[in-house]
This record gives structure tokens, C-alpha cells and sequence, in this order.
């Protein structure tokens, strides 16, 4: 458990939206809400490949 | 830089831009120094103000992506070149999307107080005493966009890289007003601001050889043939001596934000990093998924994917 560590570079207007978002509920603190994200983008999106930003 | 004379060579950072003076024949270039960044650009007659690059007249002209061989138009009722697209390394403009505003924060994020386009516009010509209702629409340089099936316009990444831009021949004196696009939760720059190259240079003979003839019209008109010539300002742009920039939440600072994730989840992350369609590494994917997934979830009004029908 918790043994891949990935570093983001937010800026505080970034963060603010992150902090915000935890404020009314949706996660217990940021972290857990970029997991979160993570897991439900991933769900939606799949993996290599499939869905995704249009580029 | 082609062999030209540099007159000024200066970055933009994040949440800024700067008005620049160009005389007719000069060029202006924009350059990516990380790569991945949308330049907000607007440019003004440097002798009447009340022509201004217009994206409506270009678009008519150019489409929706003006490139390399196009013209910057000025509205109606003067509708002139006001400048000329020289080089683009990357071919990806946008004149579609509007600039972004504080309202737009507001209204999709509920954030009140955020860097946007239109108020870095309107600050940086501030420089020249220009107001807030002095901004227009802009050419979004390096914005990567298009229209999904169902007539919807969408934001791709971007595809700009270190080193990659444009430049632009002023056909006439102009005020040039570039600034680093102020839209880090949307995906115009890949959800990270980056700051931005501006170099002005004299042309050369080769330069200003490349410009098509380009057409003169009676219906090109000037302020001479107005009925009511006179506007409650003068046209002339003098600089503010007591002009101090003020930009909103500049400086805009990085923050390194370590995750813990767990074996599974790294394993999604390693896949949809593997897709190439979210950056190249692992904490570039994480960021494009995070932001991605929150306007899914939670931004107001009509999103900018074209994949979000449920």
C-alpha cells in the first residue's frame, strides 16, 4: 500500500479548486480526492487508448 | 532569429502579459519556452485605438485555425490587415473560443478571484490607458480546438513544444497586447501555466517579400468618412508614467503535491499515462486526469470535451 509516490506541481489556484471541492464533502483532504479522480476518470476512460481528451 | 536586428527580447510569466509598440514592418514573435502554453494575443492601431484586431473578420477570411500565410483583420468598419502570420511552427490557433474572464471562473468553478484573459488583457493595457471594456476577443496562439460532431467546439492538448512559434509582420503601427493564457483547470494548456518568449526584431527584405498583396477597398473606411467621427477619448496611445501592473494572483506559485498511490491505482495511472493522451510522465497524466475529471464531475455550463455524453 502507498508505495508509489507521484509528485504533482500545483499552483494555489489549482489547489484552491482541489481545497474547495474537499470543503463540501467530496473527499476527507486532497489527497484522497486526487485518488479518487484518478480511479473514477480511469473507470470512465479505460486505459491505453480508449476514450480520453480528444487531441 | 533569421538574420534580423532584435529590439527587445523579454519573457512573460504566468498570469501577465505586456503591451508592446510595433511599427509597421517589424515583427513580433511569440515563442514556447516550455512548450504546451496558449497565448492570448489582441493588438490595437497604435494611432486610433478604435481599430482593433477583430477574430469575427478573420475567421470569416481564414477559419476557425489561421496559420502560416494569414492575415490578423481588423473590424468592421475598417477591415484591414493589421498584421500578417510569418512563421508558425505548429499550426494549431484557435480564433474560435473567446477569451476567458473572471466570470467564467466564477460560473464553472466558483472561484472568485482567478487569473483569465480578459482581466491580464485589460491590466497589460492598462499600460496605454485603455479599460476593461477596451479588450476583444483574442487569437488564441498555440490553443489547440475543433468541433465535435454535434456542432460543439472542444479543447485538445496541446502539441506545442519547447522552442515552437509564431511571428507576426505588423502591416501597420500597432499596439500588440500578448499575454500567458490565465486557464490552468481548463485543458487550453494542459492544466499547467507556463511562461512565454516575446521577441521583437526588424524585418528583413526576405520577410516582408513573403506578404501577399493584400486587398484595398472604398469600404475600408477610416474615421475621415464616419458621419460621427468623434469619440469621448483620444485616439493617440500614450504610455502611463505612474502605470504599475497589478495582476490577479501573480506570482503564481508552484507547489509539489506528493501522492501515495496504491498499487492498483498506480497501475492506472501507468495506463492511461502509457496512452500518450494525457503527458508525458506520470505526474503530467495525474494532473490531465484530476482537472479532466473534475469538469466531468463538476463544472457548470457547457464543457469543452467532446466526449462527455454519458
Amino acid at each position: 500500500m502507498a508505495t508509489n509516490r507521484v509528485v504533482l506541481q500545483l499552483n494555489q489556484q489549482q489547489t484552491e479548486l482541489l481545497d474547495k471541492t474537499v470543503a463540501r464533502g467530496e473527499a476527507t483532504d486532497r489527497l484522497a480526492l486526487i485518488r479518487r479522480a484518478l480511479k473514477e476518470y480511469a473507470e470512465r476512460h479505460g486505459g491505453a487508448g480508449k476514450g480520453g481528451p480528444r487531441s | 532569429m533569421n538574420g534580423r536586428t532584435i529590439i527587445s527580447d523579454f519573457v512573460i510569466e504566468p498570469g501577465t502579459g505586456k503591451a508592446v509598440e510595433l511599427k509597421k514592418g517589424q515583427v513580433l514573435r511569440i515563442e514556447q519556452i516550455e512548450g504546451g502554453q496558449c497565448a492570448d494575443f489582441n493588438c490595437f492601431n497604435l494611432h486610433d485605438y478604435k481599430e482593433y484586431f477583430h477574430t469575427g473578420r478573420t475567421r470569416h477570411l481564414h477559419g476557425l485555425h489561421p496559420t502560416k500565410g494569414d492575415f490578423l483583420w481588423s473590424a468592421p468598419p475598417r477591415e484591414r490587415p493589421m498584421m500578417f502570420i510569418l512563421a508558425d511552427t505548429v499550426g494549431t490557433n484557435d480564433i474560435l473560443y473567446p477569451r476567458c474572464s473572471a466570470f467564467l471562473f466564477e460560473y464553472h468553478y466558483g472561484l472568485g478571484v482567478h487569473t483569465n484573459c480578459h482581466d491580464i488583457q485589460a491590466e497589460a493595457q492598462r499600460e496605454y490607458g485603455l479599460t476593461p471594456d477596451d479588450v476583444h476577443d483574442s487569437f488564441n496562439f498555440f490553443m489547440h480546438t475543433g468541433i465535435d460532431g454535434h456542432g460543439r467546439p472542444f479543447i485538445g492538448r496541446q502539441t506545442s513544444k519547447k522552442g515552437d512559434y509564431v511571428e507576426l509582420v505588423a502591416m501597420m503601427d500597432v499596439l500588440a497586447v500578448p499575454n500567458v493564457c490565465g486557464a490552468d483547470v481548463m485543458a487550453t494548456s494542459d492544466f499547467q501555466l507556463k511562461p512565454l518568449r516575446i521577441v521583437v526584431m526588424e524585418s528583413t527584405a526576405a520577410d516582408l517579400k513573403a506578404i501577399p498583396e493584400w486587398p484595398t477597398f472604398r469600404n475600408q473606411r477610416t474615421p475621415a468618412s464616419f458621419r460621427n467621427g468623434k469619440i469621448k477619448a483620444d485616439r493617440p496611445l500614450r504610455r502611463d508614467d505612474q502605470y504599475v501592473a497589478e495582476y490577479t494572483n501573480v506570482p503564481l506559485r508552484l507547489e509539489s503535491v506528493a501522492v501515495d498511490l496504491d498499487d492498483n491505482e498506480a497501475r492506472l495511472l501507468a495506463d492511461l499515462t502509457a496512452s500518450g493522451q494525457y503527458g508525458a510522465t506520470s505526474a503530467e497524466a495525474l494532473r490531465y486526469v484530476v482537472f479532466s475529471w473534475w469538469i466531468e464531475r463538476f463544472m457548470q455550463g457547457p464543457k469543452h470535451f467532446d466526449d462527455l455524453k454519458a
